[in-house]
C-alpha cells in the first residue's frame, strides 16, 4: 500500500483530491477525502490484476519503453558518504505504540520484522529500549571499571578493551516483554508491535571471562553487577557461571561500531537471554558474593503469576517462533504458489525443528530450516505451498537442541495466569481470510 | 613432547607454546591499569538488601515530605498515586492475584534497599544522580511512610534501613522453568469443535502506515501528539472556536541562543521537548506566550533559582546545578526564540 501511495501519480491523486475538497466545510471535507482515499485502496487492494496496475503506475517507465532512470546520469560517488536505505523503502523504520509509555525518553520501539529477509538486522533496525534516553558518550572519556572480589581491580579504556583478542558472535536481542501486551487478548494489529521487541546482530567484542581472568575472580565471587551509563544507570544481577560462558563485552555490531541507540561505545550481550542483562553504556562490573536485588530484577522483569508469587532471576528467553509471511503487514497478494516463512529462536540454544499448522494446530506439517541455523540466533523457516482463497488459522511451533517445545498459549496460561508481562513464548496465530487480509487472534 | 636434550629445540618449543597458548586461560595480558580507590568510589553506588554499599546518612519521614513534594510528586502523585502513565509508587496491597494487580513499592518490592539504591541511582527521572545521601534517606523514609511500612517520626538511616521487612519479601521464588511442557503432536492435536478464537480490539494499534483508512494511533509519541493536537484544533473549528494555526516562520537565532542550543539539547530537552512535570514545550507558542509577557529577566531567575507554579515544576538549573548561570540563560533564549 504504501509504496502505491508513494507512487507519483497517486501522489497527483491525492494532490487532486485534497484541491477539489477546498471550500467544503471541516466535516464534509473530511468525508470527502475519506471516500477518495478509499476508492484509492480500493485500487491499491487489487492492484496485483495488470489493468489496475497500470494506472497507478507510470506506463513511460514499464516495457517495452526505456524507463526514465536508464536514459539519465545518477549521482557520484560520495555523494552519501554514509549510505542510506532507497528512499522507496522508507515506511520500513522502527515504530512504537505511545500509549505504552508515559513518554519517549523512557520507552520502546519495535523492528519491522515483516520486512526483514535474512538473520541480521540491520543496526538503524534493532529494537530501542531506554530508561533515560541514549546518552551521548565520548568513546575518549568513556571508561569500564571491574572491581569487587576480584584481586587487581581494573580501569579499561575502550583502546585497552580492543587490544583484547576479539570474538564475533550472531545472537539475538529480545526484550522479554515481547509479546507481553497479548497476556490478556489479542491486542496487537501487527506483526511488529506483536513481536518486533526482537533482533539479531552480529556481535563483537571481549568475552567477559577474558576480563574477569585479566583481573582475577576470588572464589567468593558468585554474581557481577553490570552497570550502565546512562541516566538510568541500568543494573543488573548476573550469576559468574553465565559471565564464566558465553556473556561478551562488545564495542561493535554489524561490522561497524555500536550504534549509539545500541549502547556506543560499550555494551553487554548476555546471548539467549532477556535483553534488559545485556547493559547498554556499560561502565561497571563488580563481582560480589550476592546478587543486588535492584530494581529491573524485583519491581521490573519479575513474572507475577495468578497465586500472587513472582519468579525471580528468569533470564533464558525460552523457544519462540512467528511466521512473518503472510502477516497483517504482508497480505496475501494473490493465489496460487506461496512461500510461509518466518523467523524462530531459542535462548538454550539451536532450533532443530519448526511446524507450521493451517487449522489452528489440530495438525501440523514440518517447514523446512533454511539459511544459517547457529545457537540463540533468529532461524528462518519455510513451507511453500498453494493458496487458493481458503480461510487459514496459521501457526507455527518451534522445537529446540534440548528438545523444548513452544507451548500453546493455553498451555502457558494455565501455568502463568494472565499479569506475568514477560516471557509470553506462545504459539502465535494467524487469521488469513478468503480475501489474503491476516489478523491477529488468540486460539484457546 | 618439549623435554629436548638441546637448549635450541627448547627454546623451539617455549616459542611454539607462546603461539599457541589460549590468552583467555593465561596469566593475565597486562592490559588495563590497576582502578584507584578514589574511581571506584565515585562510581561504586550500588546497594544490597543487607545494607552494603549505602554511605552514611540519614533522613526523616518529615524532610523527606518536601523534597518528594518538589522533586517526585509532579510524576509519582503527592500519595504515591502515579500520574498518567508514571510508576505508582503506593498502595495495592492485597492486589497480586487480582485480575489487574497494582505492583508498589508496599504490594511488590522485596527489599527497602532497592528503593534507596534506584532512587540514588536514577532519580529524579529528569536529574539523576542530583540527590544527596541524605536526601535519598529521606525521599526513601517518604515512599515507605506513604506505603503504610513506617510510621511519620520515622528516620531512615544507614543503620537500620537493612532491618525494614518489606511486606512481599516472601513473594519471590527462583526460576523454575521450562513450566509448561507441550509434545510434538502432528495431526488430531486438538478438537476443532472446541476452538475458541479472539480477535483484536481495532483503533488502539498504529497501523496507518499498511492500512488506508484506519483511524488509528500514529508510530511515535511526538506524531501522536501532533495528531491529537490536529484533531483537537480540527473540533474547536467545528464549534465555531477560532483557532491560531497560522504557520510560524523559522526566525535566525541570536548569537546568546545559538549557544544555548547545545545547553537544551544536553540538559533540558528531557521536559522541555515533552512536556514533562508541565514543562512548556519548545515550539508552543501558546504555552510561552503568556511566561515570555513576564520578561526575560523573570524567566531567566526562575530557570536559575526554580520556581513552582501551578502547571509545574522547575527545579533550579533544571536539576543541571553544574551548569553555569550564563548557560541557563543561553538555553532560556534558546528556547523562547524557538517558540515565538
Amino acid at each position: 500500500m504504501a509504496r502505491i501511495i508513494r507512487n507519483t501519480s497517486t501522489r497527483e491523486m491525492l494532490a487532486q483530491l485534497a484541491r477539489e475538497s477546498e471550500g467544503l466545510s471541516q466535516r464534509d471535507r473530511r468525508d470527502f477525502l475519506r471516500r477518495g482515499i478509499t476508492a484509492l485502496s480500493a485500487a491499491a487492494a487489487t492492484a496485483a490484476v495488470p489493468a489496475t496496475l497500470a494506472d497507478t503506475l507510470n506506463s513511460a517507465n514499464l516495457p517495452p519503453n526505456e524507463p526514465g532512470w536508464s536514459r539519465q546520469l545518477g549521482h557520484g560517488v560520495v555523494e552519501n558518504p554514509y549510505g542510506m536505505p532507497s528512499e522507496f523503502e522508507s515506511e520500513v523504520v522502527r515504530r512504537t505504540v505511545p500509549w505504552l509509555t508515559a513518554e519517549s525518553i523512557s520507552s520502546i520501539s519495535m523492528t519491522p520484522l515483516a520486512e526483514l529477509k535474512g538473520i541480521i538486522t540491520p543496526s538503524g533496525l534493532v529494537f530501542e529500549r531506554y530508561h533515560a534516553g541514549i546518552p551521548v558518550i565520548n568513546p575518549e572519556e568513556h571508561r569500564l571499571i571491574l572491581h569487587g572480589l576480584v584481586e587487581r581491580p581494573l580501569i579499561f579504556t575502550l583502546d585497552d578493551l580492543m587490544r583484547f583478542p576479539s570474538v564475533s558472535e550472531i545472537k539475538f536481542l529480545e526484550c522479554p516483554a515481547n509479546g507481553g501486551m497479548e497476556w490478556k487478548g489479542a491486542q496487537m494489529e501487527a506483526l511488529q508491535f506483536t513481536h518486533g521487541m526482537l533482533s539479531c546482530c552480529e556481535w563483537t567484542g571481549v568475552p567477559l571471562r577474558v576480563l574477569l581472568d585479566e583481573a582475577g575472580v576470588k572464589p567468593e565471587g558468585k554474581w557481577i553487577l553490570a552497570e550502565g551509563a546512562d541516566g538510568a544507570h541500568m543494573s543488573r544481577s548476573i550469576p559468574i557461571e553465565k559471565a564464566l560462558d558465553d556473556t561478551l563485552v562488545v564495542y561493535a555490531q554489524n561490522g561497524e561500531r555500536l550504534r549509539p541507540e545500541q549502547g556506543y561505545p560499550l555494551r553487554l550481550i548476555n546471548p539467549g537471554w532477556e535483553g534488559n542483562t545485556s547493559i547498554k553504556w556499560l561502565r561497571r562490573l563488580e563481582v560480589g558474593d550476592q546478587p543486588w536485588y535492584h530494581r529491573e530484577e524485583t519491581s521490573k522483569y519479575t513474572d507475577l503469576l495468578a497465586n500472587g508469587k513472582a519468579r525471580k532471576f528468569s533470564f533464558v528467553q525460552e523457544t519462540n517462533s512467528v511466521i512473518t509471511h503472510p502477516c497483517p503487514e504482508k497480505p496475501i497478494g494473490q493465489s496460487g504458489f506461496i512461500e510461509i516463512e518466518g523467523l524462530a529462536w531459542s535462548g538454550r540454544g539451536t532450533i532443530k525443528q519448526v511446524d507450521i499448522s493451517f487449522d489452528g494446530g489440530v495438525s501440523w506439517v514440518p517447514a523446512r530450516l533454511k539459511g544459517l541455523v547457529l545457537p540463540k540466533a533468529l532461524t528462518r523457516f519455510s513451507l511453500v505451498t498453494r493458496w487458493d482463497g481458503q480461510p487459514w488459522l496459521l501457526q507455527s511451533r518451534a522445537i529446540d537442541e534440548t528438545g523444548y517445545v513452544q507451548p500453546t498459549l493455553k498451555q502457558l496460561r494455565e501455568i502463568r495466569g494472565t499479569n506475568s508481562i514477560y516471557h509470553k513464548n506462545s504459539i502465535h496465530t494467524w487469521k488469513v481470510a478468503s480475501s489474503g487480509e491476516v489478523t491477529n487472534v488468540q486460539i484457546t | 613432547m618439549c623435554r629436548l636434550p638441546d637448549r635450541h629445540w627448547r627454546l623451539v618449543c617455549v616459542g611454539l607454546l607462546l603461539a599457541t597458548s589460549d590468552p583467555s586461560a593465561a596469566e593475565p595480558l597486562g592490559i588495563g591499569r590497576a582502578a584507584t580507590a578514589e574511581e571506584i568510589a565515585g562510581w561504586d553506588i550500588d546497594v544490597r538488601p543487607d545494607g552494603l554499599g549505602l554511605p552514611p546518612g540519614q533522613g526523616s519521614v518529615m524532610d523527606g515530605e518536601m523534597l518528594y513534594e518538589s522533586r517526585c510528586a509532579s510524576c509519582h502523585g503527592s500519595f504515591g498515586e502515579g500520574i498518567d502513565r508514571w510508576p505508582v509508587l503506593a498502595g495495592g496491597y492485597d492486589t497480586l492475584t487480582l485480575e489487574r494487580p497494582t505492583k508498589t513499592v508496599g504490594s511488590y518490592w522485596p527489599y527497602a534497599s532497592t528503593l534507596w539504591d534506584y532512587i540514588y541511582r536514577a532519580m529524579p527521572f529528569t536529574a539523576p544522580r542530583s540527590l544527596s545521601a541524605d536526601e535519598t534517606y529521606a525521599i526513601a523514609a517518604y515512599v515507605l511512610y506513604l506505603n503504610e511500612i513506617v510510621d511519620e517520626e520515622f528516620v531512615l538511616t544507614q543503620a537500620n534501613l537493612a532491618e525494614i521487612e518489606m511486606p512481599n519479601r516472601d513473594g519471590f521464588f527462583l526460576d523454575d522453568r521450562p513450566d509448561s511442557p507441550n509434545i510434538r503432536c502432528m495431526d488430531d492435536c486438538a478438537d476443532p469443535r472446541q476452538l475458541q478464537m479472539v480477535g483484536t480490539i481495532g483503533g488502539i494499534t498504529p497501523v496507518g502506515h499498511f492500512r488506508a483508512g484506519a483511524d488509528a494511533p500514529a508510530a511515535s509519541h511526538e506524531a501522536q501528539k501532533a495528531l491529537e493536537e490536529q484533531k483537537e484544533q480540527a473540533r474547536l473549528k467545528e464549534l465555531g472556536i477560532e483557532v491560531d494555526d497560522t504557520p510560524h516562520a523559522e526566525v535566525a537565532l541570536s548569537a546568546a541562543a545559538a549557544a544555548g542550543q547545545q545547553v537544551y539539547e544536553a540538559a533540558c530537552v528531557a521536559c522541555h521537548g515533552t512536556g514533562l512535570a508541565g514543562a512548556p514545550k519548545v515550539g508552543d507558542y501558546q504555552a510561552w506566550a503568556p511566561r515570555m509577557q513576564q520578561g526575560m529577566a523573570v524567566l531567566i531567575r526562575h530557570a536559575v533559582e526554580g520556581f513552582s507554579g501551578e502547571q509545574g515544576v522547575m527545579p533550579p538549573k533544571g536539576g543541571r546545578v553544574d551548569l553555569s548561570d550564563e548557560q541557563v540563560a543561553e538555553a532560556v533564549a534558546f528556547m523562547t526564540e524557538k517558540s515565538q
